[in-house]
């Protein structure tokens, strides 16, 4: 174990990469969408690595044997000398042993990396949801008040919430006036029933998630956390870009619950 | 006589073992029932929301990590295998005063976050590049470069002025950071990066050696970053930031206090920044500034690459300066 311990590691976290980004798209529950090649090549290399670290730790083994018979002449002539060339063979932490031989033991605290490496690949974390939403304010995206490009053409329009939201508050051209709209998301409630499609947005990694959601008049609420498609028209309040234009309304039409989207993140 | 006594030693020697085996399988046996009865109810028990939110926060910091690091380590360990010993003394001035800015400009062509630039500092100073200047490229390299900055550009549209201020802060801490380490640094506090191959290996072999053994260091230290962030992100409630938005100093003190807790990656952290939207433009500078350079992920990687009482003194200093930089950059710019 101690000779094949980097690459037993290398394969893990290679494997655990592979896993999400390759043969699946959990990746996106944790890391926006545009670092996928990035992530298929790391899981090559590291798998490649854990090839070499297996191969490469045989030619080497030479002098270990050397050692090993030293230890047992040490046994005889002094414990000092035995246990200088025991300490190969047990070091763990092993600051010491590199310093004598090539990157042959793996460090003791790189065994921290088969805990995020078997979660993935034996219980893959969920995607945030309603939790963290919850846990902090709701952010309407800093902008002006403008006028938007046009928006796309048929009834039903689909749109992210992020975009319905900066176009309720701060559009003066008021581009959603009289269209109907097409918002997906999952379902969170305010402690007085109000409750809203909402979604987590994520720029690179899910800890950097913020939220952005649109509160539902109408319709009663489903279950927290069930992903729904709310198609509705925008329900105008408050002056453009003020408080009290926060949070945007959808008075709904009809609320159709979906599955979970393969990613359950907007980009930001 | 002899025989009588290895009898006995060997009589005495298997009661031993029967008792052993006995007490061992009856408690094994007992361990094995309750876990395997009270362990799924425990494990929903405790599989709560916030739990869950944690290992989703933690494998993302982690996942998010590893193509940075490698793309890091394997720098760093192309280096160590095929870069000659004397190559980076030529290139750098000699006076240290000189070479440390120059080292912080040099950061613009590292294009990566700030996991990739622990194990590239670590390998310059093995190659002889003085720890000052080795030290104000591991500062400037994940704040200054292309991709950073043109994403600050996205997060802040039709404001210019903030991707200056980031560059001009960041290079101004670098810089002043690597000074005060030509000034008062001791070798003592460095621990010199360990040489984790033979000093004349080179080539190929040499390469794989050392990107395997930077990447399982490294890994592990960003582990327990990762780890570190995710408790801070589940556990500090975020409406803690509304408490300081009307004070001016104290949002800055604030956001670059959360820049150190967060660890948002620094490709990442301008549109983090963006959405702080209660704070003043100078107390997200220092968000953009600090991040980069102070985190918990950081720190760890740090103090398992250069000691532990090196990342301990280094990070903290490195703080100070950079609030002061981005606060008068903010003052100046903003």
């Amino acid at each position: 174990m101690r000779r094949y311990g980097p690459a037993v590691l290398l394969l893990l976290t290679g494997a655990a990469i592979l896993r999400i980004s390759l043969f699946s798209e959990l990746y996106l529950r944790y890391v926006q969408a545009g670092l996928r090649p990035y992530l298929v090549v790391s899981g090559f290399l590291l798998v490649l690595l854990a090839v070499a670290a297996a191969l490469v730790g045989r030619p080497e083994q030479e002098p270990h044997a050397e050692q090993g018979q030293h230890t047992e002449h040490g046994e005889h002539t002094g414990r000092d000398q035995q246990r200088e060339h025991g300490e190969h063979d047990k070091s763990g932490d092993d600051s010491h042993a590199h310093d004598q031989h090539g990157g042959h033991h793996s460090p003791r605290v790189a065994w921290l990396l088969t805990l995020p490496a078997l979660a993935l690949l034996l219980f893959p974390p969920p995607a945030l949801g309603s939790y963290s939403a919850e846990r902090e304010a709701a952010q309407r995206a800093a902008q002006g008040v403008g006028t938007f490009p046009a928006l796309a053409a048929g009834n039903p329009v689909e749109l992210t919430l992020a975009e319905f939201g900066s176009r309720a508050i701060y559009d003066s051209g008021r581009s959603l006036a009289g269209r109907t709209v097409r918002l997906t998301g999952f379902v969170t409630r305010d402690d007085d029933g109000t409750w809203y499609v909402t979604r987590l947005l994520v720029a690179c990694c899910a800890a950097d998630a913020t939220t952005s959601k649109v509160e539902i008049r109408g319709v009663d609420a489903p279950p927290v956390d069930a992903w729904v498609t709310v198609t509705g028209s925008w329900h105008p309040k408050g002056a453009l870009g003020t408080d009290e234009a926060w949070p945007p309304v959808l008075d709904a039409a009809s609320v159709r619950r979906t599955a979970q989207p393969a990613n359950p993140y907007e980009k930001r | 006589m002899e025989n009588q006594r290895t009898v006995a030693d060997g009589l005495r020697i298997a009661v031993r073992a029967l008792v052993y085996a006995v007490l061992g399988g009856a408690a094994l046996i007992a361990i094995a029932t309750v876990v395997s009865v009270l362990g799924p109810m425990l494990a929903l028990d405790l599989y709560t929301p916030p739990v869950a939110a944690w290992w989703t926060v933690f494998t993302a910091i982690a996942v998010q990590g590893v193509p940075f690091l490698l793309l890091g380590t394997v720098v760093s360990a192309a280096i160590g295998a095929f870069v000659p010993q004397k190559v980076f003394s030529r290139l750098l001035p000699r006076n240290q005063a000189l070479a440390v800015p120059v080292a912080g400009a040099a950061g613009v062509v590292l294009p990566g976050c700030e996991c990739a630039s622990v194990p590239v500092a670590g390998s310059l100073m093995r190659r002889g590049v003085a720890p000052a200047a080795a030290l104000a490229f591991l500062l400037s390299a994940p704040a200054i470069n292309p991709v950073v900055l043109v994403a600050t550009s996205v997060a802040f549209p039709g404001q210019p002025e903030m991707v200056l201020a980031r560059l001009v802060a960041s290079l101004a801490t670098a810089v002043v950071m690597g000074w005060l380490w030509a000034r008062f640094g001791r070798e003592e506090w460095l621990r010199p990066p360990e040489r984790h191959t033979d000093p004349t290996a080179t080539g190929l072999r040499a390469f794989t050696a050392g990107l395997q053994h930077d990447f399982l260091h490294a890994g592990g230290f960003l582990v327990l970053g990762a780890a570190a962030a995710a408790t801070f992100n589940i556990v500090v409630p975020r409406s803690v930031l509304d408490l300081f938005t009307g004070s001016p100093w104290l949002s800055v003190l604030l956001l670059a206090l959360l820049a150190v807790v967060l660890c948002v990656c620094s490709e990442a952290d301008a549109f983090v920044a963006a959405s702080l939207s209660g704070f003043s433009p100078t107390a997200r500078l220092a968000f953009m500034v600090v991040g980069p350079m102070v985190d918990l992920k950081l720190i760890a990687l740090q103090a398992g690459t250069f000691g532990r009482s090196f990342a301990v003194r280094f990070s903290s200093v490195t703080w100070v300066v950079a609030v002061v930089s981005s606060a008068l950059v903010g003052w100046w710019v903003l």
